[in-house]
């Protein structure tokens, strides 16, 4: 059987999915201050996480 | 000894604070480093071959083409993947503010993944090899590893989702793609490659090679520099939006680049032109993350002289600029034809995989390690030596074989010189490349010692230490 075609449809396939992905993704970071002014919060927090 | 005391104390537990009991950490943590001194005898047997290629005999299980495969497997899934593996263990649940979702799951992921390596080490020696670069397990080790790392998946993103807090930090990111991206590449690798043929198969394999390295052993390397720099230092991280900025071009740019391996091949132009694009472009997330690790250290350099888990980790950082822009330039046409299997490349494989990811995994170990069995390190002064071993044994080894590399490259572009002499020729880089290894082997011993040591230590430790 030739796969050349089911390997291409599904490399287009995987290819809209991570787009997806990383749009939707992208929009979810800006909605929880990833890019937005508390966005450093997170670098001093992790200095005093708990370490027992 | 003294100030490894300080910041064993300095980590008391504060009131209402998550008390991890981190046994899935210890496990994976303690087999690696086992696996690394076994796995370092094999690569000292089989640089010793290059040398003395009569050594070991006709002995099949000792030939070069059974105990190379088990020296890249052994380096990359019994100690580096299980290391980190290890370290992620420790790292997710504290940066959650939670405990691990479950670490009776965590133990028998471990246990399974110990099975798996000596099933390697069985099967790889018996020959039973699938004969595809870095994708050698043969089948029933390929679905185990797929259920260990349902297992890991499980648990870790389990532990994510209750987290205390709602913003992650970077680390937490790489963690997720790491195991996002680990699924897919290597299903690629193992599984997908048995429905195509020929150079679609190729094309396959390459795209899994080069993403063992750039979509697992990158992702979770990155994850352990962004947590243990700031911990180890005590300092605060550059720029938290940096990191994200580098963690999603990571994830967008490394995925097209696998086929860079195979310029002047039988593959399609565009495809080859594709693949020199995206590896040029992956500067940007090489650069923000390099440049975000540089500027915390502005002004701390001097914390480095003392601090054995800082000096890895900033060499690490340090190994992996430069293999990363190593990795860009050989994919260009007119150097590629030059480097291209030549011995220039495990140099440069070398230098990613021993240079910068295994030095973040020894930094994290040295500094988890202490905190996990409330005692001091056993000896810093050991820790230290391991270091220089390391690095005066890994630049041996990087340098050689690039000049050697780029000798050879010219040699086998003169269609005058016969192939066999080209092969004589680089007899005194294999000899330094021995060499090189032996440092290399003594830092990998002395490390092993300095971790049993404190594991040991830990049962005779002082109930002020353990209390801290």
């Amino acid at each position: 059987m030739d796969y050349t075609y089911p390997s291409v449809f599904f490399s287009y396939f995987l290819f809209f999915f991570f787009l997806a992905g990383g749009v939707f993704f992208f929009i979810r970071s800006i909605r929880d201050g990833y890019l937005g002014k508390n966005s450093e919060e997170a670098k001093y927090r992790m200095l005093e996480d708990e370490e027992s | 000894m003294a100030q490894q005391d300080k910041t064993v104390q300095s980590a008391a537990t504060k009131p209402g604070a998550a008390v991890h009991e981190d046994t899935t950490a210890k496990w994976f943590i303690i087999s690696a480093v086992v696996y690394f001194l076994i796995v370092g005898i094999i690569a000292i047997v089989i640089a010793a071959k290059f040398v003395w290629p009569e050594m070991l005999g006709t002995v099949a299980m000792l030939s070069y083409g059974r105990l190379r495969p088990l020296h890249v497997n052994g380096m990359l899934f019994g100690w580096l993947l299980a290391a980190d593996m290890g370290l992620t263990f420790y790292l997710v649940p504290r940066l959650c503010g939670v405990k691990l979702w479950s670490e009776k799951l965590g133990v028998a992921t471990a246990l399974l993944w110990n099975v798996i390596i000596l099933g390697a080490v069985v099967s790889l020696l018996m020959g039973w090899n699938q004969g595809w670069e870095y994708a050698e397990l043969p089948m029933p080790l390929d679905v185990l590893v797929v259920v260990a790392w349902i297992m890991f998946g499980i648990n870790i993103f389990g532990t994510i989702a209750t987290r205390k807090y709602q913003q992650m930090y970077v680390s937490l990111w790489y963690t997720m793609g790491t195991i996002l991206w680990t699924a897919f590449v290597y299903l690629t690798g193992n599984f997908a490659t048995l429905f195509t043929t020929g150079v679609n198969q190729a094309n396959l394999n390459w795209m899994y090679v080069h993403n063992a390295v750039g979509l697992i052993f990158t992702p979770v390397g990155l994850a352990l520099a962004y947590y243990f720099i700031p911990k180890a230092g005590n300092i605060p991280l550059y720029s938290h939006k940096l990191s994200m900025i580098g963690f999603w071009s990571l994830a967008f740019f490394y995925v097209w680049t696998g086929a860079h391996h195979m310029l002047h091949g039988p593959i399609s132009q565009w495809l080859q032109t594709i693949s020199i694009a995206f590896s040029l472009m992956l500067i940007m997330p090489v650069w923000s993350v390099v440049y975000n690790l540089f500027a915390t250290m502005k002004g701390n350099w001097p914390r480095t002289r003392d601090n054995v888990p800082l000096k890895f980790l900033m060499s690490g950082v340090v190994f992996y600029l430069l293999t990363c822009f190593q990795g860009p330039m050989h994919s260009l046409r007119s150097v590629n034809a030059i480097v291209s299997k030549t011995d220039w490349i495990p140099g440069h494989a070398h230098m990613a995989v021993l240079g910068a990811f295994s030095f973040f995994a020894i930094a994290g170990t040295l500094y988890v390690i202490p905190r996990m069995f409330n005692v001091a390190l056993h000896s810093d002064a050991l820790a230290n030596w391991s270091y220089w071993l390391f690095m005066v044994g890994g630049i041996g080894f990087f340098v050689t074989l690039w000049l050697g590399g780029f000798w050879q490259g010219w040699q086998w572009n003169n269609p005058s010189i016969p192939f066999i002499d080209t092969v004589k020729a680089l007899k005194p880089i294999w000899i330094v490349r021995f060499f090189s290894g032996i440092f290399m082997f003594a830092g990998i011993v002395a490390f092993l010692y300095n971790i049993i040591a404190t594991v040991v230590d830990s049962a005779g430790a002082k109930p002020e230490v353990q209390g801290a």
